[in-house]
């Protein structure tokens, strides 16, 4: 394919691009044409699930909730190694030095949960 | 051996009978590393479960995890020993690629890594008992002692493994081992300074790891290899389109180590973090990290890059000259009686990077000439551990009662301490390289030998004027440690108590690790330079980069 054709396939992508855009600016300048306008309060307020918002949009998360958030992606992790292990450990050729392979990380992250523990960052209060 | 197939388990079954798909690992090749990666989990469960008083263990069972370490080194003498290979290449027919690669290299190097390891572990002792019995003098602020030891050797162990590492992958993991505790270590005192010292140290540190990364890649990428073997072996045999991509991964890898090894201009980070971090830890960057960080550049260099020497010999040339005329232009600026210590010993330690370099600054291009000068380099950081942590012990020692930590400190020390005073001058004159300092002369002129055998002229008078230049400070400080101390005043009059420990009347006082620690250095200062074959003997072990 010459460099020409092969830019050229772009120009769908731009197409794309410019039918969607298109799309969603006759949308919005159609509605604001067609439709009343009448603000009020009820109408401005911030939509939070049909029941009236409380309190400022800024809130601030307790530090301990990064604890946690790190211990959870610590063991996400692990379950990334842990599924393809699990399909594979059985089949021929693996054997007892790959089920032992997995306790062992697994016994390193148990060290790092018992070093949480032991320091008492798992205490809520 | 049995040709081994090309892709596919099945494959191998047929070829083998009962398959396992678990590869062989030769314990014994990398035990050293996985000696001190368990001491580090064995340091951590015990600061656990032991309270009070009896944390005291922990710095024993870290010193007994080295030593463990140490011991196992004995059994691999001889080298030869690799493991985690990759099977031969199928495409070429080459040989199999190993991962972890047991050679006199390694050996020497992980005798230097774990050796000065311990040192660093007997200068954090104080430091690092538990509170009731330390004291709380401002200079020895509480560090964890549990957090700390285990972070120590997990970094020791990062700096083992990359010894033995013989593929960009495995490299790459083990300097970040290596770095990642180093950056908690330098901030673990929780003071202002350490943080800001371990934030720059970090920045600074990570920025260099993903250009190495990217030169890694890019390397990846043109030659389809990560072992540095096979990297070597597809270099000499690029595709000419290739060739540009190549060596831009090259130099960026270079640039990536020359970060790690504080090469000038990428030198910016190191004096605030030895001032910042506690001293035992800055003993411990200028001593292993750098170290690793050489060992690194020497197997990338002198392995995977050998067949583009000529291209990193003049670039690293250039930097050798650089590193060391700027190290030691700027410690003659701070070598005054108020000028910091720990600082001074920081721009040296630049300065003596800038020597360890010179012998790759020669490396012209053929691998036979790469294998003479590569080697002075090992001897020279050999010394160099030696002669740098006896005199970072004795910056501690002094540190503890006088926390100002000026080199003005040291004047009069040898009617305080006479013996004290004694080492460090024969560690600062071992770092000029004048006698009685012989290991320091020794090194020095192995690593002239290599520059005027590699007919790098230039490179050898730019050396010759910095050992000069060099001269100075070394000599400055080595004699206020003889000068009488001054009458009056102390010259800081802050507090009664602190006022109460400088001059000549205050007392010093000597703990016994440290005294240990001196004593190790010393006593191993003055046996390499009687007898100095011990570490030059490096030099003529034929094929010690493999």
């Amino acid at each position: 394919m010459t460099a020409h054709g092969y830019f050229s396939t772009y120009a769908l992508v731009g197409l794309v691009l410019l039918v969607g855009g298109g799309f969603v600016s006759v949308a919005f300048a159609a509605n604001r044409l067609l439709r009343p306008h009448a603000p009020n309060v009820e109408k401005l307020m911030t939509y939070e699930c049909g029941v009236d918002p409380v309190g400022e949009g800024w809130a601030q998360t307790h530090i301990r909730y990064y604890i946690y958030a790190y211990l959870y992606v610590i063991f996400a992790v692990d379950a990334i190694f842990l599924f393809p292990w699990a399909t594979v450990f059985a089949d021929p050729g693996f054997g007892t030095t790959t089920l032992v392979e997995m306790f062992v990380f697994v016994g390193f992250l148990a060290v790092g949960l018992l070093y949480a523990w032991r320091k008492g960052v798992l205490t809520w209060t | 051996m049995n040709p081994v197939p090309p892709t596919g388990g099945s494959v191998l079954a047929a070829a083998h009978g009962p398959l396992s798909l678990v590869q062989d690992i030769d314990w014994a090749a990398i035990a050293p590393p996985l000696a001190v990666a368990s001491a580090a989990l064995v340091v951590l469960l015990a600061d656990l479960f032991l309270s009070g008083p009896r944390k005291v263990w922990l710095a024993w069972l870290s010193l007994a995890g080295l030593a463990t370490a140490l011991g196992l080194l004995l059994p691999l003498r001889g080298g030869g020993r690799a493991t985690f290979c990759a099977p031969a290449d199928p495409a070429t027919g080459g040989p199999p690629a190993c991962s972890y690669v047991v050679s006199d290299l390694t050996l020497v190097l992980q005798l230097v890594l774990i050796g000065s390891a311990a040192v660093v572990v007997l200068l954090s002792m104080p430091m690092t008992a538990p509170r009731p019995w330390a004291d709380e003098s401002g200079s020895d602020r509480a560090v964890p002692g549990g957090e700390y030891h285990f972070l120590l050797l997990a970094s020791v162990a990062g700096a083992v493994t990359l010894a033995a590492a013989r593929d960009l992958v495995t490299l790459v993991v083990a300097l970040e081992t290596l770095s990642l505790p180093a950056f908690a270590l330098v901030g673990l005192r929780r003071d202002a300074r350490g943080g800001e010292a371990a934030l720059k140290y970090f920045l600074l540190s990570v920025a260099a790891t993903a250009v190495l990364l990217f030169g890694v890649s890019l390397l990846y990428g043109a030659t389809g290899a990560v072992h540095l073997d096979r990297i070597a072996a597809a270099l000499t045999t690029l595709d000419p389109k290739l060739d540009t991509v190549a060596a831009t991964g090259a130099g960026l890898v270079l640039v990536g180590f020359a970060f790690k090894v504080a090469a000038v201009p990428f030198h910016f980070w190191l004096p605030d973090t030895y001032r910042g971090a506690p001293v035992p830890v800055a003993a411990y960057l200028s001593v292993v990290s750098k170290t690793a960080g050489f060992a690194g550049l020497l197997l990338v260099a002198g392995i995977g890059l050998r067949p583009y020497a000529h291209v990193w010999g003049p670039a690293l040339a250039v930097l050798a000259a650089l590193t060391m005329t700027v190290g030691n232009v700027v410690a003659v600026r701070v070598a005054t009686g108020s000028g910091d210590a720990v600082r001074l010993l920081a721009w040296s330690s630049i300065a003596q990077s800038g020597y360890v370099l010179v012998p790759f600054g020669t490396a012209a291009g053929d691998g036979a000439d790469l294998a003479d000068r590569l080697p002075a380099s090992v001897a020279y950081l050999a010394v160099y551990a030696v002669m740098n942590l006896g005199a970072f012990a004795v910056v501690a020692t002094v540190g503890r009662d006088r926390p100002t930590g000026v080199v003005g400190d040291y004047r009069g020390l040898v009617r305080v301490r006479p013996w004290l005073a004694l080492a460090m001058a024969f560690f600062l004159l071992c770092l000029a390289g004048l006698p009685p300092g012989l290991m320091g002369l020794f090194a020095k002129v192995a690593v002239f030998q290599s520059v005027v055998a590699g007919g790098t002229g230039w490179l050898a008078v730019v050396m010759a004027v910095n050992v000069v230049v060099a001269l100075y400070y070394y000599l400055v400080w080595t004699a206020l440690l003889f000068q009488p101390p001054v009458p009056g005043p102390p010259p800081v009059a802050g507090d009664g108590e602190a006022a109460g420990t400088l001059g000549s009347g205050g007392t010093l006082r000597v703990p016994a690790p440290f005294a240990v620690a001196i004593g190790l250095a010393f006593g191993l200062g003055v046996v390499l330079s009687v007898a100095p074959q011990i570490v030059l003997r490096v030099l003529t072990v034929p094929g010690l980069l493999g």
